[in-house]
């Protein structure tokens, strides 16, 4: 019979699904052990205490808020761009069975073809600049989530589409009511698939380019052998991905508090 | 008799299927009258579904027509809306009760007068204290309230229900029966009722209406002079109502 | 959309649009609608592919790129599957650990290049860090939820047939963690490829990844096309080959992937 579930403060079931803070302990270990065993300054393994200081360092020279936040922006935006491209796209394309049908081989190309590869071709076409960083960050994130959003759209049952009709909906009323909120849970799969990818290929291009930014400093770290500095660019590159990752499961949590848990893919 | 609500005049539905052509339904013939309960029985296969999308717009009768308050029907019409077997798929998942009720009406009444269809709508099927919960929190009769009231608060003329308690237990079906009754009486909506239950047919219907072979075409239309009044319990047992059993069973090809 | 294909045959429809894009792309480059001259005609591509392959460059490459992937790919799988089989079967594993796992996760594999660069130079070390380290996680991930999400009733069928407790680790519930690692494992491989490429772009000079830059570099825009067309061809033949191979050994598990 009808059960009624408590209401769940909205982010319930993100905070259910959260592993014990205990479980820091082999991380925070590791460091310490590490710390005490590596006395001197070595140019290979330096202790985290050297890495620190070499944050702060970096930071003294002005240079790496300005790189942290051109990273983020490249991320955020990229992010952004890329998931509006990927809806609009995979609804158009997932609408007509016919249209995902003749475009399948070409998709299922690209989707297969791994990122990276194309960030030379990017560097000869578009050069060493700002545009050229977000273009690649756009195209390759765009895959994941159109793809997800194709799939879903042929998905949505039968019935639901004739409710829709029987409702008299208009094609724009059929996709905005009907069709975006019912993929709604494989959008945001697809999202979350593509937010690694953003943050490997913003620092990928960073790395290979040097355009400003987090790649950039780190790789200049490694050719001056500043080995502190670099792993403590590591770890802030770490908690960038961490912190990223936290935000969207929370934005998700928040978006799909209102939808069958069952539909929500894992 | 008064003008019928509700017409179809010889009206078929031929699908192309994968292997050609197939006449789903052939020749129907229908009158339903405002306030009516009409019930269509039939086994599976014999097009009931079909029949129903026709009904509602959803599919074209390849020959005939139907004809709504005397309009041909050209696609859905307004004042009729359907009521899906599968509520699960019916019902958008991601909205409120309250939010799915008011899906029919929010883009063509001002806010004002939908909230109040609403509100009215819901108490009809007494879902009003469950207004702001989702349907994944509710079970599945109470879900298929949702979509009865949904179609009730557009004010229908005539309401289709594709075999709409198959899904549901016993229990909550003979409940949700005798509310629809209650609810044609209160609003004199004329329903469609097809079901694959020959008791859930009599109990319910005016008339019964027996859709039968390959094509499917009406066989009989038989009309149920049981007291307006029904119980689940003495109806049930009348010895009319064994009769309307009885022959429906025959008309249809059991025993 | 793959399934749908595999069900019908022959997607001629996809076929037809991929050949009229590659007819048009030609045409334009051949009448100078693209007056871009980094663009080449796909018939160059091709003949830039033979010319690579006779050359014996293409294969080297190919060889090289696929075995970092299997090798990379392989340390990952029993590093992953050994850490996910531990947390997914002792709770007291998952206390003290998950949190650690969970926060080394979202680093992105990129980040190591650099690192790699630091410790062992331009060299294959330096492409094994870069592609083990990443690819670790998704067969980790999948290994554990599949050990964790089994049925508690599966323990009770083993005891209650008198199985003793090796036998229903390995005759119940490994194999029915399976389908779960089989996920991850294909996940871990298709991550292998894109970090492998990932590796020879900024960490070590050899294989395919290496080959779109050093043409790049060297300004030969058809051949750098060949590379990533053959980089892309490779990306779909892996994924098919697993999951040929998976259907083929455990035709219960490809129903659980999505």
């Amino acid at each position: 019979m009808s059960q009624r579930l408590p209401k769940f403060p909205f982010l319930g079931r993100l905070l259910m699904q959260l592993p014990s803070p205990l479980g820091v302990l082999p991380l925070i270990a590791v460091l310490i052990v590490w710390q005490i065993l590596q006395k001197g300054n070595s140019p290979y393994f330096p202790p985290p205490s050297a890495w620190w200081s070499g944050i702060v360092q970096s930071a003294a020279t002005g240079k790496l808020l300005p790189a942290c936040l051109a990273s983020l922006q490249t991320i955020l935006v990229g992010m952004v761009l890329a998931t509006a491209a990927g809806v609009m796209l995979g609804v158009l394309i997932g609408l007509s069975r016919r249209t995902a049908r003749a475009l399948g081989p070409l998709l299922e190309f690209c989707r297969a073809m791994p990122p990276p590869a194309i960030v030379p071709l990017a560097i000869l076409f578009l050069g060493y600049d700002e545009r050229m960083k977000l273009t690649i960050v756009v195209i390759s994130a765009m895959w994941p989530i159109l793809l997800n959003t194709a799939s879903a759209i042929q998905r949505i049952h039968p019935i639901l589409l004739d409710v829709a009709t029987s409702f008299h909906l208009s094609f724009y009323e059929r996709i905005r009511f009907v069709a975006i909120p019912s993929v709604m849970p494989s959008i945001l799969l697809g999202v979350r698939i593509a937010l690694p990818l953003t943050i490997v290929l913003t620092l990928l291009v960073e790395i290979l380019t040097s355009i400003e930014g987090v790649g950039a400093l780190m790789i200049t770290a490694q050719r001056n052998f500043q080995s502190g500095q670099l792993y403590g660019l590591l770890v802030l590159v770490g908690l960038f991905g961490f912190f990223l990752n936290t935000v969207f499961s929370m934005i998700q949590a928040i978006i799909l508090r209102r939808w069958p848990p069952r539909s929500i893919p894992a | 008799m008064s003008d019928p609500v509700f017409e179809c005049r010889s009206a078929s539905v031929t699908l192309s299927l994968s292997g050609g052509a197939r006449p789903i339904i052939s020749d129907i013939n229908l009158d339903i009258q405002q306030a009516e309960f009409l019930s269509i029985v039939g086994p599976s296969g014999t097009g009931k579904t079909t029949l129903l999308r026709m009904l509602g717009g959803l599919l074209h009768p390849t020959s005939g027509e139907v004809r709504v308050n005397g309009a041909i029907l050209t696609g859905p019409p307004e004042g009729v809306v359907i009521v899906f077997q599968d509520y699960a798929n019916a019902l958008l998942q991601w909205r409120t009760v309250a939010a799915n009720v008011a899906f029919g009406i929010e883009r063509k009444l001002p806010a004002k007068e939908c909230t109040d269809r609403v509100n009215a709508a819901l108490d009809l099927v007494g879902l009003s204290r469950r207004a702001e919960d989702y349907p994944w929190q509710l079970s599945g009769g109470m879900q298929q309230r949702v979509q009865i009231a949904r179609a009730l608060a557009l004010r229908p003329a005539v309401m289709l229900m594709d075999e709409p308690f198959a899904a549901l237990d016993a229990m909550t079906k003979a409940g949700l029966q005798d509310e629809l009754l209650r609810l044609r009486d209160q609003t004199r909506t004329s329903f469609v009722f097809i079901t694959h239950d020959i008791e859930e047919a009599v109990y319910l219907g005016d008339r019964v209406a027996v859709l039968k072979g390959s094509p499917g075409r009406i066989e009989d239309i038989v009309k149920i002079e049981l007291p307006s009044l029904r119980d689940q319990i003495s109806t049930r047992q009348m010895p009319e109502f064994l009769a309307y059993r009885y022959g429906l069973h025959k008309a249809i090809g059991h025993g | 959309m793959a399934d749908q294909a595999r069900r019908s045959g022959i997607n001629w429809a996809g076929l037809a649009v991929l050949l009229a894009l590659l007819v048009v792309w030609e045409a334009s480059v051949r009448f100078g609608l693209i007056a871009f001259e980094f663009v080449p005609a796909p018939s160059s591509i091709a003949a830039g592919a033979i010319r690579l392959s006779r050359e014996g460059i293409l294969f080297t490459d190919l060889l090289h790129t696929l075995m970092s992937i299997a090798m990379g790919w392989g340390i990952a799988m029993v590093i992953g599957i050994s850490i996910g089989l531990l947390l997914g079967f002792s709770s007291i594993a998952r206390k003290f650990g998950l949190a650690s796992v969970e926060i080394l996760r979202p680093m992105p594999g990129i980040a190591f290049a650099p690192l790699g660069l630091l410790l062992f130079g331009f060299s294959l070390q330096t492409e094994l860090v870069v592609t083990v380290l990443p690819t670790i996680w998704p067969v980790m991930i999948n290994t554990m939820g599949g050990v964790a999400n089994i049925h508690p009733r599966l323990t009770d069928v083993g005891q209650t047939l008198r199985l003793s407790p090796t036998e229903i680790v390995r005759h119940l519930l490994l194999p029915a963690a399976l389908p779960s690692i089989i996920v991850g494992a294909r996940i871990s491989l298709s991550l292998a490829l894109v970090m492998a490429i990932v590796a020879e772009i900024v960490g070590n000079p050899a294989g395919l990844g290496y080959g779109i830059v050093r043409e790049q570099q060297a300004m030969n825009p058809d051949l750098m096309f060949a590379y990533i067309a053959v980089v892309g061809i490779l990306g779909i033949v892996l994924n098919a080959g697993v999951l040929a191979v998976t259907t083929v050994l455990w035709p219960a598990s490809t129903r659980s992937m999505a």
